[in-house]
């Protein structure tokens, strides 16, 4: 199951690559505690608040550029080769992708320091996995169309780059209010490992030429590895039927691949009502130390058949050419396995936004108790009825650095509701109009936010989408 | 009543977020994706220059017989589908040659031939392909095919020589087959 599970992952991801991870209408969204995990440096107004275990952040995102799963499996009565054909080997490039990436917190909470109630801590633990791919372009049309008639044409093997990820991530964040118009946050990970795949950094080619002797001339020059760590023993628990939840909780828990990583977040205040934060999120790695398993294909071979030149051939008359030429490919081009740790980097995100609120509503949120952090400074969001603004979003990916630019209104209606619309742009779509809304019954805060809303008439026809939801307990009294 | 409008614009939106759809999907059509790629390389190259051939007295100056496993290995008899066998032989030696290709079972029995009647130099390349499949001769012998024995007769004599530079028999072929990956 799992086997046939990773084939198929595998295939599909043929185009699979992550990720997006935009997450443009929490950023900043600060009546949602989970907002405090995409800028720790948020101005916070809670006294404190406590996730519901594994419902107070359930994130999931599909994004594909260039290609959606209805061009392909549409049932409209068309060749699915020649849509396959048409709509992927002739019109992807490298770097198209697909990505797909969850998360969900187990815990989430936070607590204002009852010694300086200027400092907000925040702590949990969420579990995060991720695939993604980049459309080997060459490899897909050597696999669809062969190496026939392509004389001189090289298939880059550098278009492979594909991996996968499911790791444990405990945090713990602190936030501080600097100043009146200041508050800056940070927060550290520990990472914990379960499963990594991946294959990144490829390099060489495979090419068919004429030949010096031969018709034809064969080459391939490679550089190419995939590197894995927890996939044997996932391997193995599916295939002795022992539990793949203790492999995943004892791998999640710290015994899997250590890691370390931090974000870091900023909100400054221009004026009373001009407000830019930024934040960087996941700078950090993960060593892969535990059930390691390696595999490389290194080398050079050009060749042309079995070769047979007389009368040097006759020195030997029990020689088996076609063995000899198996064996020095296999040696010039050896298929070898070891089980080297390995680093992997986090793919770093950065936030930032300016925003300007209007329509005074009069108090803020939190106005009701008797506040000893600064109330009349921070960030004054809360204190008007409307925000408008734009948010860049960046993520370093493998082949360059992925933006996303957003737009945002962001309404509040009285202390029961806000609602936040965001058109964003970025290379998945350019019509990307997302909605997030926060509901406040009580101490419970419930809210819901999808994007791409257009596209959700018909999800299958969607380049990106993506949804996240949750449900907290918050305390806005403070002392 | 003044929240009514709140709640509304709550359960819009929650129809809005949550009411997503997709046209209908027919993932069957996965069945009749063909993935069938064309994979050429070139087979068996063997030269002979001409004073090896006036060295060997009778007509056969060469015959041997090579392994060969490709065709036979699992994953390519498998899924074979159709393909071409080009045989190309050059001649600057003074003499005719006739030439024999042969495909051998593992026991050692000829599944297929091929003969070549090359004239002497000047002499244009000989070149000849060969089908195998629905639209040429039976994709079996490709199958079985574990060696190629090449067999070589001089149709002249042991003592000519061509005056053409570095005078030599050149036999060239190459296999281009379609393979079923799905």
């Amino acid at each position: 199951m799992i086997r046939t599970l990773l084939s198929l992952i595998i295939l599909f991801a043929g185009y699979m690559t992550c990720c997006a991870q935009n997450k443009e209408v929490l950023y900043d969204f600060q009546e949602i505690p989970q907002a405090i995990m995409v800028n720790p440096g948020m101005n916070t107004i809670y006294n404190w608040y406590a996730g519901i275990p594994f419902i107070s952040g359930i994130y999931g995102e599909g994004a594909t550029s260039g290609l959606t799963v209805n061009d392909i499996f549409a049932a409209d009565g068309l060749d699915i080769n020649q849509k396959v054909r048409d709509r992927a080997l002739n019109s992807l490039g490298e770097s198209d992708e697909v990505n797909g990436i969850f998360q969900v917190d187990i815990l989430n909470g936070g607590f204002r320091s009852q010694k300086n109630p200027a400092n907000f801590f925040s702590f949990g633990m969420y579990i995060e996995g991720y695939a993604l791919n980049y459309w080997p372009k060459d490899l897909a049309i050597l696999a669809y169309e062969g190496n026939a008639d392509k004389l001189g044409q090289r298939f880059d093997l550098n278009d492979l780059n594909a991996s996968g990820q499911f790791i444990n991530v405990l945090h713990f964040g602190i936030n501080r209010q600097i100043k009146n118009n200041l508050t800056l946050g940070a927060r550290i990970k520990l990472y914990s490992g379960i499963i990594d795949i991946n294959s990144t950094n490829n390099s060489g080619y495979f090419e068919t030429t004429s030949g010096q002797n031969n018709l034809l001339r064969n080459t391939l020059v490679s550089d190419m590895r995939l590197r894995t760590s927890g996939l044997d023993a996932l391997l193995d628990a599916n295939d002795n039927g022992s539990s793949l939840g203790s492999l995943f909780t004892k791998r999640g828990l710290f015994g899997g691949d250590p890691g370390l990583g931090f974000d870091l977040g900023v909100t400054y205040n221009l004026n009373k009502q001009t407000v830019i934060t930024g934040s960087l999120l996941d700078i950090g790695l993960l060593y892969h130390t535990s059930d390691v398993t390696n595999y490389t294909i290194e080398g050079s071979a050009s060749i042309e058949g079995v070769e047979v030149i007389l009368p040097d051939a006759l020195s030997d008359p029990n020689a088996d050419f076609w063995e000899d030429l198996v064996d020095e490919i296999e040696e010039l081009i050896p298929f070898e396995e070891n089980s080297k740790n390995y680093v992997t980097f986090r793919p770093i995100k950065f936030y930032s936004s300016i925003r300007y609120n209007f329509g005074k509503q009069g108090e803020p949120i939190s106005a009701d108790c008797d506040c000893d952090i600064k109330s009349d400074g921070g960030d004054r969001s809360l204190y008007y009825l409307n925000s408008v603004g734009a948010q860049l979003y960046a993520i370093s990916r493998p082949r360059g650095p992925q933006f996303a630019l957003t737009a945002f209104y962001q309404r509040r209606f009285a202390k029961v509701l806000a609602l936040k619309a965001t058109y964003t742009v970025d290379k998945f779509t350019a019509s990307n109009v997302g909605l997030g809304m926060s509901l406040q019954a009580g101490p419970v805060n419930l809210y819901v936010m999808g994007d791409n809303l257009f596209s959700y008439g018909n999800v299958a026809d969607s380049n990106y989408a993506s949804f996240q939801l949750g449900l907290n307990i918050i305390s806005w009294e403070i002392n | 009543m003044k929240y009514i409008p709140k709640y509304l614009l709550t359960i819009l939106f929650c129809a809005g977020i949550l009411g997503s759809c997709a046209e209908k999907q027919d993932f069957d059509q996965l069945d009749n994706l063909d993935i069938t790629p064309t994979a050429e390389a070139s087979i068996l190259y063997v030269e002979t220059p001409e004073y090896l051939i006036n060295q060997v007295t009778g007509i056969n100056f060469y015959s041997q017989t090579f392994n060969f496993d490709a065709f036979s290995e699992e994953f390519f008899s498998d899924n074979v589908l159709d393909g071409v066998i080009t045989y190309e032989l050059e001649n600057t030696t003074s003499k005719p040659l006739d030439i024999t290709f042969e495909f051998l079972d593992q026991a050692g029995n000829s599944l297929d031939s091929e003969n070549f009647m090359v004239n002497a130099a000047p002499t244009a390349i000989l070149t000849r392909e060969i089908a195998y499949g629905p639209a040429g001769r039976s994709l079996d012998i490709i199958r079985n095919t574990s060696a190629i024995r090449v067999s070589a007769a001089n149709l002249g004599d042991n003592t000519s020589v061509s005056s053409l530079p570095n005078p030599t028999i050149f036999l060239r072929s190459s296999a281009k087959f379609r393979i079923r990956l799905k």
